[in-house]
């Protein structure tokens, strides 16, 4: 009873935010509201008891995704008015497609049976009297390590990515140097000049 | 209707799903609506990966789906990298100009 | 499943009375501040002169870096937190296979330090 009453209204909140993520005129509010969606899916994930992806998907959406979306949504000085232009022309197309999708995967829905065999071919069955965190560690780390160096993998190709694509200098400014700093003697930094009166170092 | 078992999360994932397919072809001008549409498509994979696990009793869904947070926040990083970049040589960022970016 | 949803029942009361809080200051402020509207005080006023633009602020492109790096290590903490029950328990590959993980975002933070990406110029 309580489960059913969490489930449907997390359900709704995460499809009525997720719909005016598309459909907000301002995209800061698209932004909020996806932050929305993103917290309602994280509360159904509870419900089916993965608690730490739940967990994760607050701490890097929420906590970071998001907020990395807003960092550009303010960077980007545009006129908001004009990226609107298109929505009314491309409604009906746009709602053609997806009314198909629904259709196709409502078919696939009320069709799908499960295999009886499929209760043999588990990867990894979930343990009795574990909790989910302590779980997934178990199998995350040797079970699944190529997955596991992978995504290290992409996270590092990301980073070099994105440094590469944003990150540009200014010329002329100056920069500290810390090692130079700290490398400087005596010797290169001051000279000793032995002036004749009256002449000046010229 | 009070019994909530695998269907309900099946449903509420094919229509997020659905509405991150109609977010990309209703902001064709927007790039950043954009990319919020691809991660709502992700999410309600996610949704549909944990969904099944719980059901089958398998953490493999629950493991694969931490993966796809994983690449699906890498991809918003360099994603939203190069919308940076294009905004900086172009002036805006409607998808009509994207063309540009070849060669 | 219903005991397992009542654990996070604080979690539900500290939203709600975040929730109280909101509103209540809100409709405080609709209720209690004196009201009394003139075009002249309601429109927009900038030290004698008329506005001259938008409110909205451009960021620099360095804030969205910081932002990058940290989406970077946030995952690579969130994959740390299961880490503790292998290792605990002696699993010395799964030891070793984080610690390969960590060596590889260790790369990548050199290649960022030595780009400059952290100076702030």
């Amino acid at each position: 009873m309580l489960q059913a009453a969490a489930f449907y209204v997390l359900s709704a909140v995460a499809i009525l935010s997720a719909f005016m993520v598309v459909s907000a005129r301002n995209p800061v509010r698209s932004v909020l509201f996806l932050i929305l969606a993103f917290f309602s899916a994280a509360g159904l994930f509870v419900l089916l008891g993965a608690e730490f992806l739940a967990m994760i998907l607050v701490i890097v959406y929420v906590g970071a995704v998001a907020v990395l979306f807003l960092f550009v949504v303010m960077m980007l000085d545009i006129d908001f008015a004009a990226l609107r232009q298109g929505f009314l022309s491309y409604l009906p197309l746009g709602g053609l497609v997806a009314l198909i999708m629904a259709i196709e995967l409502a078919m696939i829905g009320s069709l799908w049976v499960s295999a009886e065999t499929a209760q043999f071919a588990l990867r990894s069955p979930t343990p009795e009297g574990v909790s989910n965190i302590e779980a997934l560690g178990a199998i995350l780390y040797d079970d699944y390590v190529l997955f596991f160096q992978l995504a290290g993998l992409v996270l590092l190709v990301a980073m070099v990515g994105a440094i590469v694509l944003t990150l540009r200098h200014r010329q002329g400014t100056k920069r500290q140097d810390v090692g130079r700093q700290v490398r400087r003697t005596r010797e290169e930094s001051v000279e000793v000049v032995d002036i004749k009166s009256g002449e000046g170092i010229g | 209707m009070l019994e909530i078992d695998l269907g309900h999360y099946l449903a509420v994932a094919a229509i997020l799903f659905t509405l991150g397919v109609f977010g990309i072809f209703v902001n064709r001008k927007n790039v950043i609506i954009l990319l919020m549409s691809i991660e709502l498509l992700l999410l309600a994979v996610n949704i549909n990966f944990v969904a099944f696990s719980a059901h089958l009793g398998d953490l493999s869904g629950q493991v694969f789906a931490m993966f796809i947070l994983t690449v699906a926040a890498a991809e918003a990083a360099v994603g939203l990298a190069i919308l940076v970049v294009f905004f900086r040589n172009r002036g805006d960022i409607s998808v009509d100009h994207v063309n540009m970016m070849k060669g | 499943m219903d005991a397992l949803l009542l654990e996070y029942l604080p979690i539900l009361i500290f939203f709600g009375i975040a929730a109280a809080m909101g509103v209540g200051f809100i409709l405080a402020a609709f209720v209690l501040a004196p009201s009394d509207p003139d075009p002249e005080k309601v429109s927009t006023y900038e030290c004698g002169f008329n506005a001259f633009d938008d409110a909205r602020m451009k960021f620099d492109v360095r804030f969205y870096l910081v932002a990058i790096l940290f989406i970077i290590f946030d995952l690579e903490v969130a994959f740390l937190f299961p880490w503790l029950f292998p290792v605990f328990e002696g699993n010395l590959f799964a030891f070793w296979s984080m610690i390969c993980f960590l060596g590889v975002l260790t790369i990548g933070f050199l290649y960022e330090w030595r780009k400059g990406a952290l100076d702030w110029e």
